[in-house]
């Protein structure tokens, strides 16, 4: 069975179609890259996964279960993480806080107290290498550790699938390998779904995504494994084929 | 006899409607540009109350000179508040610019006590009355509520035509797109808050022609919560709204007084002003983005 | 963290309260004092625990206050006929202060507590005001006349009794309230509500990704908060002073000051409000000697300092100078 499917999923804000007609499939484990230039819908189609909006027409299905028009709160809990393109700590707790409240609150909360949660933050802590950080107020840290502990927060969760909204953007090449590579590696041994949603193909993406999903102008054009969706002739269009728009002034 | 007195105290209502929807427009150019709720504002109002009176009793000037007077009183107030206080503050949580414009506000009333005392004021300015019929109108709140209607006007000017309030328009829509247009986007904000300061101080002479005896340091509070569910009523952002809400409110405020006066057992001012405060919570349940919501 | 320790912050609240106490038991004309610190700290506790902990501006919460007296004041002139209620009824009117404080905020939370910050700010401005005005306008309770209940406290508990409740023990149960304030304060701080009032005082949004029911827990804290109002309002004003009259319980400057005990303490901190309420309450007390009437024209731009500058209050401050040395489990 999929893990998350979109069905004819319409999104509109007034007169603007910001996601039109898409469908797409994930399946468990699986690790997928939505693509498409600022504009494209794919912030809007995360929202839709994770809550933030209720799509005017489609259905959003989660393990069989339609959550179309739950709310974000009681997506986590099922399973659905995510992390934001700019990070967004609680700032004034500290980083071992933070990560607390990702497993509190997600898909083993019921079964975790406060200390427990707080033991399977200084787990993931460890993993992830912020044990320095480890009760320092999160927003007294750098970008980077800030995106690190983002992730922490989010795996904390315990998520069958996790969205991350650009997280790689504005790092280091170098450290951009390592961070998806080593998700790609948790996410394996967790079998967690990842949907990685960047502006343009990457290399680290593309190194490691199964299939890659392209969304133009709200519209879904390409759905492929990253080999076929590379050479796809739409696809180069979309990206190089348009003059960058005018700002208005 | 019902319908006359009604027709007449719906007149009255227009009347000090126009005038509160005008009292209301800085309150939401404020939240509009800035995104600052001006907790506060009644007591901007009372000064500008406090201004007419003391220009009015001691250097017998007449309170239609008061109003531009008023006006620049509010500008000053307006630039001295935004450079010290909530330009720091833009960037804060919410909770920091409401107690800070809440802060402000006590700040007024208490500095205003100090100078004035506070015992109950009002002053005496008749001008003759026009018989409607209906009702009869002071020719004082006539003259309030042209001035507002005036100022109304002059705002809508401003904006369309001026450079100055293009650039508050556009830096409304985009602030980050305004700004790489090169527009100072901080004046921007400086020039929109004290604008609505000034626009609120005013408005306080043109309210003190409905006031006989009521001006006192306190009295701020009351016209805050009519000028949020007037901004409410308007869509919170719009001044233009604010100047509509305020007719529908002055509307239902004397609509609302005389059929309570025919309620037996029940103190139909103090009814009047709970029911205000209904008004704002079923708007802000139903459609808190306002009910007349214009650009 | 082992149990004990946890509640250790505790220490310096209730050392506090406790030296307060024997300040006024032991030195002469201490008493008076003592008793208006005690409920500044109460009022600070009560109203953190909404205010510091979600990072929301109930401008309203007087109401609570002047609820909670008409709760009492009404449990006593009711069934003052039922003589063999005795001095219970001053439990039922506790009782009934936080039912009718729990029935004010769920009204208002239903409304306020699904918007956001400013709109929030914007729904509870006339709530104190609104509610004034529907017990006036509306004639309930005896209107804008109120109510003056000495002859019946007199009469269900004695003469004497009633003289020491209004001198002394309403006073002790202030301090009572405030320690339970403190208590379940650090409860949830501890506990999973806390967690989620920070997350979603800090980042909303962020939160309820999280799977973090924002709704629900705002509720939790602005009951609680209303509650421990309502019981302060019933004894700090209608068992010491045992009348109610509309304008005086709904006064929107009892919530000014409740604001500035917490920000000058430390919103969202334990020993905030404690703090705070000392530094308040001692300035007014003096100033009232020397200049009555000022406090809130000297406290309005330190307040707007407070904000601009230090945020984080003087126990916040505090907590930042301690970190990393023992005294830091102390202050929180």
């Amino acid at each position: 069975m999929a893990l998350l499917t979109l069905e004819n999923v319409t999104k509109r804000f007034g007169g603007l179609v910001a996601v039109n007609q898409v469908s797409l499939e994930i399946a468990p484990g699986e690790f997928v890259g939505i693509v498409g230039p600022n504009g494209s819908g794919k912030t809007t189609l995360f929202n839709v996964i994770s809550g933030v909006f209720y799509p005017e027409e489609g259905t959003v299905l989660f393990e069989g279960r339609d959550i179309t028009s739950l709310p974000p709160f009681k997506r986590a809990p099922l399973g659905i993480g995510r992390t934001f393109q700019i990070p967004r700590p609680f700032a004034s707790a500290t980083v071992r806080e933070n990560i607390a409240v990702g497993a509190m609150f997600g898909t083993q909360g019921h079964r975790l107290s406060v200390d427990g949660s707080l033991e399977v933050a200084d787990e993931i802590i460890k993993r992830v290498d912020l044990t320095a950080h480890r009760d320092k107020a999160a927003g007294t840290l750098t970008p980077v550790e800030k995106k690190l502990m983002e992730i922490a927060r989010a795996l904390a969760m315990k998520p069958r699938l996790l969205l991350m909204d650009e997280a790689m953007a504005g790092m280091h090449p170098n450290d951009i390998d390592q961070m998806v590579a080593f998700i790609k590696r948790v996410a394996d041994e967790e079998n967690i779904a990842i949907v990685a949603m960047v502006e343009h193909i990457m290399r680290a993406v593309v190194g490691l995504a199964e299939k890659v999903i392209v969304l133009h102008q709200g519209s879904k054009i390409v759905d492929a494994p990253t080999k076929e969706a590379l050479e796809n002739p739409r696809v180069v269009e979309v990206y190089l084929g348009h003059a960058p728009e005018d700002s208005a002034c | 006899m019902f319908f006359e007195q009604l027709g007449g105290n719906l007149i009255q209502g227009v009347v000090l409607g126009a005038v509160y929807g005008m009292a209301t427009m800085g309150l939401s150019l404020i939240f509009g540009v800035l995104k600052v709720v001006n907790v506060g504002h009644g007591a901007f109002i009372m000064v500008g109350a406090f201004l007419t009176l003391f220009l009015f009793s001691s250097l017998g000037i007449n309170p239609l000179i008061a109003i531009p007077v008023a006006f620049m009183v509010g500008m000053g107030l307006g630039l001295i508040f935004y450079y010290t206080t909530i330009r720091k503050l833009i960037k804060a949580p919410e909770l920091a610019t409401l107690l800070a414009t809440f802060s402000i506000g006590v700040l007024l009333e208490e500095l205003i006590k100090l100078i004035f005392g506070s015992e109950f004021r009002g002053y005496n300015w008749v001008v003759g009355k026009i018989d409607l019929g209906i009702t009869v109108l002071p020719l004082s709140k006539l003259y309030a509520c042209i001035g507002s209607i005036l100022i109304a006007v002059l705002l809508y000017l401003w904006f369309k035509k001026t450079r100055a309030g293009s650039a508050v328009r556009s830096v409304v829509e985009d602030s980050e797109g305004a700004r790489v247009c090169g527009i100072n986007v901080g004046g921007a904000y400086a020039l929109s808050f004290s604008l609505g300061i000034g626009l609120t101080v005013a408005s306080g002479v043109l309210l003190t022609m409905f006031i006989p005896v009521g001006i006192n340091p306190y009295m701020g509070g009351g016209y805050t919560l009519k000028a949020f569910v007037i901004a409410v009523l308007g869509g919170l952002s719009s001044p233009y709204g604010a100047f509509f809400g305020g007719l529908v409110f002055g509307l239902i405020e004397n609509g609302s007084y005389t059929l309570f006066a025919y309620i037996p057992g029940v103190e139909p001012f103090a009814l009047t002003r709970f029911l205000s405060f209904v008004i704002l919570l079923v708007i802000l349940l139903i459609r808190p983005t306002g009910i007349l919501s214009a650009k | 963290m082992k149990q004990i320790q946890k509640y250790f912050p505790l220490i310096p609240v209730f050392a506090a309260y406790l030296i307060m106490f024997l300040l006024g038991e032991n030195m002469e004309g201490m008493w008076q004092l003592m008793s208006m610190l005690l409920f500044y700290c109460a009022l600070g506790q009560a109203f953190n625990v909404f205010m510091g902990m979600t990072g929301y501006v109930d401008f309203g919460y007087v109401a609570f206050l002047g609820v909670g007296t008409y709760g009492m004041a009404l449990s006593i002139t009711r069934l003052v006929q039922y003589e063999f209620l005795g001095a219970w009824i001053i439990v039922i009117g506790f009782g009934l202060a936080m039912v009718m404080s729990t029935l004010l905020s769920m009204a208002v939370g239903a409304v306020a507590l699904r918007l956001r910050g400013a709109y929030f700010a914007i729904a509870t401005i006339g709530v104190n005001e609104g509610f004034r005005f529907l017990i006036e306008g509306a004639r309930i309770w005896n209107g804008s006349e109120g109510m003056i209940f000495t002859a019946d406290l007199n009469k269900v508990l004695g003469r004497d009794a009633a003289a020491a409740l209004c001198t002394y023990w309403a006073d002790i149960m202030v301090l009572v309230i405030a320690a339970l304030a403190a208590f379940v304060t650090l409860v949830y701080m501890r506990s999973k509500i806390g967690y989620a009032l920070t997350a979603l005082r800090e980042d909303e949004d962020a939160a309820k990704v999280m799977g973090i029911n924002v709704t629900k827990f705002k509720i939790i804290a602005f009951i609680t908060s209303a509650c421990f109002a309502g019981l302060l309002g019933a004894t700090a004003w209608a068992l010491k002073t045992p009348y109610v009259f509309p304008p005086e319980v709904f006064e929107i400057h009892y919530t000014i000051e409740a604001i500035i005990i917490v920000m000058l303490g430390g919103a969202g901190t334990l020993l905030g409000p404690v703090v705070g309420g000392l530094v308040y309450g001692i300035s007014k007390y003096y100033l009232s000697i020397f200049l009555p009437g000022f406090q809130l024209l000297i406290f309005a731009p330190i307040i707007l300092v407070i904000i601009v500058l230090f945020p984080e209050g003087i126990v916040g401050m505090l907590k930042a100078k301690t970190k990393g040395t023992g005294v830091e489990r102390f202050i929180v």
